[in-house]
């Protein structure tokens, strides 16, 4: 038999951490109870997030949002500041999962996780997001990429909460894109993802860039040398080919069921050339 | 009953060709419906099942004392606690319900148990441990054939083949060298899982007087009683199965599932009902799948684009018991050429064991592998030749009158023809170049067509026959006992709607008594797109029976009143000389309770020629369809876009457009699964997608709009009309995607499923080899 206890504030669910030693934590419970069920393995307490109110606030402060690690996909999906202000992540949380999962499962959750092919992490790694952690008797901030160690590995350490997650608005770029290729339309787990921000010039030049890509290595991928070598050139079909070698060359990714490490390997370099349909190039000659 | 003269009533019960509403749509859309697990009696027991895990084994030892010693346990049963026979098949009895001294794939069952809980059931599960000898195993039915291969069943005489047939007409090896083109493919289907809502399941209890009760989620109640009898050792007299309506079934419930292993457990349950329902990795494991097939084909026309000679040799794994494994795979073979008129005709077909999951029947048989090849190879030979894939298919398609690949002649309504016709004057066939040219960055678009035909009930070996009862009861109802199953095809609406049709009936006036061997006669299995054209014309003759009955009463009710007099309406009838109206619930305290009941037989027409040109003979009635789909590939990645399809069918006249539409749509959509990402996977005789996350099915966000189009072209001998549908639509999906998929890429992927990868594979292979040349 498990027990589930669902804490109404941060101060509950510390008491009842410490009465509860070997408990679980769950938000949406979308991942940890397929895990759990797939392990046959119950724990005897159970702690659900769902009712702490300092985990559910998306509010703006001073340039930055402030996103509760309790925020759902669906609620974060019809929030206004996220649509304007972070539109990649809202263009990867329309494609994570299905309503009933996105209704259920967190941003927090999400991270936690810590899978590669997480939907929102790709999103968060170009917006340079931060992590609010928690403990008892304080709180710090690790860079999205500092926190997520490994698949399924993270900076969490014992007695410590994900509370929420910092974005900076990043009004600057121009281009927000966001790509899944997965095995259908919808409730489909990435076979390789791409969240892209870029800023053209009038004429079309590329002047910054960030990438980030899910399901083509152990965490979300990154590439500077792609980033750097795209600055300067006209965002077309030719630049953005002519940097997939690079990215080829950044991702490391595996075969499984769904798909094989070759196939990976070539969509990450495809899915940036998509982007060639954002630039002011014409795509056929 | 006749139309009154002046013409002054209309008819306000059912009609036939108008949508009624489904008898069990509102319950199902509340939750409220009940399937074959949900009956729950407090007091019941769990019963699951051990499986092997292991492909291929001689079983040397079962190790259960740790179970047993389980509180909560109540039983683990082995082979050695079968009282009868261990060993079930509906043609081959080669399958033991509890294995005894081989393992022949991994989910073999091999101990039962019966616990108190759920999860005592499966604390106890992991207790029991095996001891076995592993033994090569044959994965392939290229393995499967050779000579030097491990035999599966040792008394098959044939080795490792289940069933081989041959179909030879005409002269092909000569007509091939009459050929002006001559063109050749091989092509690989792969296994499908049914994935039907409501996993196996169902529950058990020995009644007061001795008799086994099974209430399952199975679509052939009848037949399993002879199946379950055996095995308990006793009369199937003793066996009562009953058949609620079911969440799917697609065929994965044609025989049995968990009805023996019910059985076997009320044996020992202590006088307590009996509960078993698998869950979907045991649905996975356990059930049985469509075939996979890999298919060599060869195809020759005349340079007119008349098709003059076909080969084909079909290969199909039946993995390790294959109950129909044989007739699906002859009824693959009967279907090798499609709908199409083709003198010349070479057709071999192999089902073979291997150590793979058992393969069973599927919505379509064995004739969506043979649609799949046959029809990429008609665009092939349309490519060859230069002539448009409809053009080609309209040339050679079968008319009433034609002899068939088989040599049958087609004597009954045959409408492939129309069904392209009707294609060729919709909207999206004739915009069809307008569309493709307006794909957008890195899209490329195709069109595909495919023609399909399927055969109509049991081949004539098997007599396909029902038997409807119908009664007026005391309250003035009319109840119809269905003995044929309704797996959520909605078929037992329409039995209510023919019935409500012929007494003049609405729906407020109709029961329906769901199948259940002690109380609906026998009427075969819900399969083989023959459930309602049997069914239905045995019931329209019970209802018939039943308006004399009724009438005869009236007619005494109302002195010097004679038959034709009398008018049907809603809950009774009128005299319409006088105006005289009789509740029918008046007339039924008049009438005798034997006067109330009748029955009606049917038997479907088979063919009087040819009958041995194939294993059962070969089938006189069939459906048939036309498919047209749009897909835009992204060359990017590879992925394949379903934008429009278009379903035409001939499946005779439609007695209710929704359900109609909805058997269509639903087999479309199972087809398109087929076609674009459902892979069963196997490794070694071990399954490796292992459930819905890795076993990929379309979602609603995967299915396009799906123009529906019926031909409705009379079919004499059916029940107003109609032909099957219910399987029709399987077919078609998968070449037509594939040969739009073609269109679209200008190179052919010749293994289903489509998948992104696979189709961006062979992108870049055509790009390799562009740049060679
Ligand atoms: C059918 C289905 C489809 C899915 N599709 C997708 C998809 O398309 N894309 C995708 O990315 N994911 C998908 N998922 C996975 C999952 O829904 C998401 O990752 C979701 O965001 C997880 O959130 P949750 O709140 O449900 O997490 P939970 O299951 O509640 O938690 C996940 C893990 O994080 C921990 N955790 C949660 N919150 C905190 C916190 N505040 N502090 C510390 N630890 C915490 C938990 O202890 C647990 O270990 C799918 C899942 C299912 C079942």
């Amino acid at each position: 038999m498990t027990t589930v206890y669902r804490p109404g504030s941060l101060d509950e669910f510390w008491d009842m951490r410490e009465k509860y030693g070997e408990a679980l934590v769950f938000a949406g419970g979308t991942d940890l109870f397929v895990k759990l069920r797939a392990l046959n393995k119950y724990p005897p307490v159970l702690i659900g997030l769902a009712g702490v109110k300092e985990l559910q606030s998306i509010e703006e402060l001073s340039g930055a949002v402030f996103i509760g690690a309790h925020a759902t996909h669906t609620r974060l999906l019809s929030h206004p500041r996220i649509r304007e202000h972070f539109p990649v992540l809202a263009s990867a949380l329309r494609s994570l999962g299905s309503p009933p999962i996105r209704n259920m499962g967190t941003i927090g959750g999400n991270i936690c996780t810590a899978s590669p092919a997480g939907d929102v992490l790709p999103p968060l790694y170009v917006l340079g997001a931060q992590v609010e952690l928690r403990k008892k008797d304080g709180s710090r901030r690790v860079p999205i990429r500092e926190f997520i160690l490994g698949p399924g590995t993270t900076a969490l350490t014992d007695g410590e909460l994900l509370s929420g997650v910092w974005l900076k608005k990043e009004d600057s770029f121009t281009i927000h894109h966001f790509e899944k290729v997965g095995q259908r339309k919808a409730l489909a787990i990435a076979v390789a993802s791409l969240a892209a921000l870029v800023t053209t010039t009038e004429t079309g030049i590329v002047e910054k860039a960030r990438f980030a890509w899910g399901s083509v290595g152990p965490t979300v991928v990154t590439s500077q040398d792609a980033e750097d070598a795209l600055v300067g050139l006209p965002l077309g079909l030719k630049a953005l080919q002519s940097i997939v070698p690079i990215v080829e060359r950044s991702v490391s990714p595996i075969d499984d069921v769904r798909a094989s490490a070759a196939y990976r390997k070539a969509l990450a370099g495809n899915l940036v050339v998509r982007l060639a349909g954002r630039g002011r190039e014409p795509l056929r000659a | 009953m006749k139309e009154p003269e002046n013409g002054e009533i209309e008819r306000a019960g059912y009609d036939i060709g108008k949508t009624a509403h489904r008898a069990d749509a509102y319950a199902k859309v509340t939750g409220r419906e009940k399937y074959a697990a949900d009956y729950y009696d407090g007091e019941f027991l769990w019963a699951g099942v051990k499986r092997a895990g292991v492909p291929h084994a001689a079983l040397t030892g079962i190790h259960a004392e740790d179970a047993r010693a389980l509180p909560g346990v109540i039983a683990v049963l082995t082979h050695h606690d079968i009282p009868g026979e261990n060993r079930i098949g509906i043609i081959r009895k080669n399958q033991p319900v509890l294995a005894d001294t081989r393992i022949r794939h991994s989910g073999e069952a091999v101990a039962l148990v019966l616990a108190e809980n759920r999860e005592t059931l499966k604390d106890a599960l992991n207790r029991i441990t095996l001891d076995y000898e592993a033994l090569p195993g044959v994965f392939s039915v290229e393995e499967a054939l050779k000579e030097t291969s491990p035999r599966i069943h040792e008394d098959n005489p044939e080795g490792n083949v289940v069933k081989a047939v041959a179909v030879e007409t005409g002269d092909s090896a000569k007509a091939f060298n009459e050929c002006d083109a001559v063109v050749e493919g091989v092509f690989e289907v792969p296994a499908q899982e049914h994935a039907y809502l409501e996993t196996e399941s169902g529950w058990a209890y020995q009644g007061e007087d001795g008799t086994y009760v099974i209430v399952a989620s199975t679509q052939t109640p009848f037949r399993d009683c002879f199946e379950i009898a055996p095995v308990l050792g006793i009369d199937p007299a003793g066996i009562r199965v009953i058949a609620p309506y079911l969440g799917g079934a697609f065929g994965g419930k044609d025989g049995i599932t968990v009805q023996c292993l019910l059985a076997l457990a009320v044996l020992h349950s202590r006088g307590r009902p009996v509960k078993m329902w698998w869950d979907r990795e045991e649905s996975f494991l356990a059930g049985v799948k469509r075939l996979s097939a890999k298919m060599h084909y060869r195809l020759g026309a005349k340079n007119d684009g008349e098709f003059h000679a076909l080969e084909c040799r079909l290969y199909y794994d039946g993995g390790a018991y294959s109950p129909l494994g044989g007739e699906i795979m002859t009824l693959g073979a009967e279907h090798a050429g499609c709908a199409y008129r083709i003198p010349n005709v070479s057709i071999k077909g192999w089902c073979v064991y291997t150590n793979n999951p058992v393969g069973g029947p599927f919505r379509g048989f064995g004739v969506p592998q043979v649609t799949a090849a046959m029809e990429q190879m008609v665009d092939m030979a349309a490519q060859r030749l230069g002539i448009d894939p409809l053009a080609i298919r309209l040339k050679n398609a079968v008319r009433k009158g034609d002899r068939n690949c088989l040599g049958v002649t087609l004597t009954n309504s045959t409408g492939a023809v129309e069904c392209l016709e009707k294609m060729s004057s919709h909207p999206l066939w004739k915009g069809r170049a307008a569309w493709k040219e307006e794909a957008g960055p890195f899209k490329v678009r195709g069109v595909g067509v495919a023609c399909m035909a399927h055969a109509m009930g049991y081949p004539p070996m098997v007599a396909d026959e029902a038997r409807a009862k119908i009664e007026l009861t005391v309250e003035g109802k009319i109840r119809v006992y269905a003995g044929v199953v309704d797996m959520g095809q909605g078929n037992a609406s329409t039995y209510a709607q023919i019935a409500g049709y012929v007494l003049g009936q609405d729906a407020s006036a109709m029961e329906l008594v769901l199948p259940d061997t002690a109380r609906t006669l026998p009427s075969g299995s819900s399969s083989a797109s023959r459930t309602t054209y049997t069914y239905g014309n045995a019931l329209i003759e019970a209802a018939r029976s039943l308006e004399k009955a009724i009438i005869k009463a009236a007619c005494e009710r109302v002195p010097g009143s004679v038959a034709e007099g009398f008018l049907f309406l809603p809950g009774k009838v009128r005299h319409t000389p006088t105006g005289r109206e009789l509740l029918l619930e008046e007339l039924a305290a008049f009438m005798d309770d034997s006067a109330r009941v009748t029955t009606g037989y049917f038997k479907m027409p088979v063919v009087r020629e040819k009958l041995d040109a194939i294993y059962m003979g070969p089938h006189l009635i069939f459906s048939y369809g036309a498919h047209l789909v749009y897909v835009e590939v992204d060359e990017l990645t590879g992925q394949v876009d379903v934008a429009r399809y278009l379903a035409v069918t001939d499946a005779g006249r439609v007695i209710n457009p929704q359900v109609f539409a909805q058997q269509i749509e639903g087999a479309v959509a199972q087809g398109m699964g087929y076609a674009l990402t459902e892979d069963f996977k196997v490794r070694k005789g071990r399954i490796v997608t292992r459930d819905l996350s890795t076993y990929i099915i379309p979602t609603s966000m995967d299915i396009p709009a799906i123009d529906s189009v019926p031909v409705e072209i009379d079919e004499e001998t059916g029940p107003f009309g109609l032909k099957g549908a219910g399987e029709i639509g399987m077919s078609g999906p998968l070449p037509a995607i594939a040969n739009a998929v073609s269109d679209a890429c200008g190179t052919r992927v010749f293994r289903a499923p489509m998948t992104g990868e696979a189709v961006y594979g062979a992108l870049i292979r055509k790009k390799e080899e562009g740049t060679v040349l």
